[in-house]
């Protein structure tokens, strides 16, 4: 089965061809330089276009897509592809399931996709016609293979009915939370900026990374965009997650699932975040958190 | 003067739900309905274009009877007119976004508002599907709206870097929950709202792809769920697990 992957960046298209190499014949069409020409796709494309926007992209996906006749497109999820997959979905009149993190094929051109429902508390899997795919981000490691693709630059130029007025950079850090082993999570209850030196203490302590629930770092901008752990954040598996002053809402465990121990600490005892964890301790953060940095550096 | 569409979604109160043990289902039965949490937002920058600059706010919602609470609050909230289209069926954005346009392309109306993905389904697949069957221009994702005349600009939230990019009118903007802290309305209010013109209408769609539910249920939680009440001993324990993690 013929497939045409898109892609932001190198680094997810090849996270991607890693996963599906096996089950389609793969061109990837990747809006960047990078050389991702050891990971199994057949063809790369590397486009260059002015303005890179949902409606032109999907214009030049829905074309390439009839004109080669590609059998299914392969996308990891991010605000831009998913408002190419539904665009999609309308041009060439087919299902599209986003955030997928499986994919199996079935009989008669029918697929089987898993994905988060209800907010994260429940997995759903269901039969579909879809031709259209994305996927979560880190579902795998990329991993090369020895043959090498045809790469080739392309460049377009469609008309967006959107205009690129302004582009302002946000402040780069370069953690990758995905990887971390120790991850030491903060949120709303450390209550006040001041209050992540204690996190980065136990952190540093244990050589972790901190992470942060939505609110600590969407809304407060305590913490970097990159450092959210959840279901429109990061999804980490790391081997121990300590989870301080977060409630434990599906969104956010839809995160952390992965983690082999889940630590919480947490005032109130109701919390919902004690369901979901290996070990947990009932009381203020700011009285727990030093006690266990005095006993772990013994 | 704007004439917004505002998009709302109503959905079951996930923080409510529970998970049947034997089965893994959840529990769905008389779980109370609640607006969708992106659609919150959607609501309340629709009102807050409509407080700014002037206009009228029609909110829609395709979610059959019981919405009509949902809808009052919306109303309450400040939308001027409500809309329930009936012949719902869950997690079919085909559908949802045959229906919804079908019935948008009887009005007239300058900003279509709507939540970039819903906190439930998490499809996200709406507002791309709404631009292009109403050959609209989509500002997506949304942390800012700003109107100018005949155009709309729009901070949009990257990775990397914000982006400020605009169009012209009529346009639809998927915002993002950042955007704004929804008001809310009290209980009176909502009451009061009942008063607002509300519209019950049917629209027959016939939507042909194929999507069928195998099964839903929570994934296995085999978490140990040791919890202490006693900080010192806590802390004792967990020092000891995690002293052997780490090594
Ligand atoms: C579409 C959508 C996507 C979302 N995606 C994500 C996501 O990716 N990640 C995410 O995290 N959330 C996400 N959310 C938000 C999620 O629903 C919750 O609102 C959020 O996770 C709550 O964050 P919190 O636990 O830090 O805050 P709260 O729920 O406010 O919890 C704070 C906790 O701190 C405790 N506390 C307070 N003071 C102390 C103290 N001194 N010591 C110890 N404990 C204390 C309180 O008891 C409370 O349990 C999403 C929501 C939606 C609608
Ligand atoms: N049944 C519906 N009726 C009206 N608006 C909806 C409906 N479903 C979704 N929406 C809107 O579309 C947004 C994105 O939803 P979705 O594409 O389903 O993730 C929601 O935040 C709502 O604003």
């Amino acid at each position: 089965m013929k497939a045409l992957l898109f892609s932001e960046s190198g680094d997810l298209a090849s996270q991607l061809l890693t996963l599906l190499r096996d089950k389609f014949e793969i061109n990837a069409y990747i809006l960047s330089k990078d050389d991702i020409s050891e990971y199994g796709a057949s063809n790369v494309f590397q486009i260059e276009t002015s303005f890179p926007y949902a409606d032109n992209l999907s214009s030049f996906i829905s074309e390439e897509f009839k004109k080669w006749n590609y059998h299914v497109i392969l996308m990891v999820s991010s605000p831009l592809t998913r408002d190419i997959a539904g665009m999609l979905s309308e041009i060439l009149k087919t299902e599209a399931i986003t955030e997928i993190m499986k994919l199996e094929t079935g009989e008669n051109n029918k697929f089987y996709t898993e994905r988060f429902f209800f907010g994260g508390k429940t997995i759903i899997r269901e039969e579909s016609d879809a031709r259209i795919f994305t996927f979560l981000a880190g579902l795998t490691d990329p991993q090369k293979v020895n043959t090498k693709s045809n790469v080739q630059k392309i460049r377009i130029d469609l008309k967006s009915r959107v205009s690129l007025v302004n582009e302002i950079e946000k402040p780069k850090s370069s953690v990758n939370l995905e990887k971390a082993d120790i991850i030491v999570s903060a949120g709303r209850g450390i209550g006040k900026k001041e209050g992540l030196s204690v996190i980065q203490q136990l952190a540093d302590v244990l050589h972790g990374e901190v992470g942060g629930s939505r609110p600590v770092c969407l809304d407060y901008h305590w913490l970097s965009e990159e450092r959210q752990v959840g279901l429109s954040g990061k999804r980490v598996k790391p081997k121990i997650y300590i989870a301080a002053g977060i409630s434990g809402q599906v969104q956010h465990i839809a995160g952390m699932r992965g983690s082999k121990t889940v630590i919480a600490i947490n005032k109130d005892k109701n919390a919902p975040i004690f369901n979901e964890c290996d070990y947990g301790i009932v009381g203020d953060l700011y009285v727990v958190i030093p006690k266990l940095i005095e006993k772990l550096k013994k | 003067m704007y004439n917004i569409i505002v998009l709302f979604k109503q959905i079951l109160d996930i923080d409510q739900m529970k998970i049947d043990e034997k089965t893994g289902e959840p529990v769905t039965k008389n779980l109370p309905y609640k607006i969708e949490d992106l659609s919150k937002n959607a609501i309340e920058e629709a009102v807050r274009v409509k407080e700014k600059y002037g206009g009228k706010v029609i909110a829609i919602t395709f979610g059959g009877d019981q919405a009509t609470m949902s809808m009052k609050e919306a109303l309450a909230m400040g939308a001027d007119e409500g809309i329930i289209l009936k012949g719902y069926r869950e997690n079919n954005p085909t559908l949802t976004a045959e229906v919804l346009a079908t019935k948008i392309k009887t009005l007239q109306y300058d900003i279509i508002i709507m939540g970039n993905q819903s906190a439930d389904s998490y499809t996200g697949l709406l507002p791309g599907k709404l631009s292009s069957k109403l050959n609209l221009p989509l500002l997506g994702n949304a942390i800012k709206l700003e109107m100018e005349g005949r155009k709309a600009r729009v901070t949009r939230s990257g990775e990397q870097r914000d982006y400020v990019i605009e169009s012209d009118l009529p346009a639809i903007i998927s915002v993002e929950q950042e955007i704004n802290e929804p008001r809310l309305p009290p209980l009176v209010q909502i009451m009061m709202a009942g008063k607002k013109p509300m519209k019950v209408e049917e629209i027959k769609v016939n939507v042909e792809t194929y999507k069928k539910v195998i099964w839903n249920r929570a994934p296995k939680s085999d978490r140990k769920r040791v919890v202490f009440e006693d900080i010192d001993k806590g802390v004792e324990e967990i020092s000891k697990v995690i002293r052997s993690e780490v090594k």
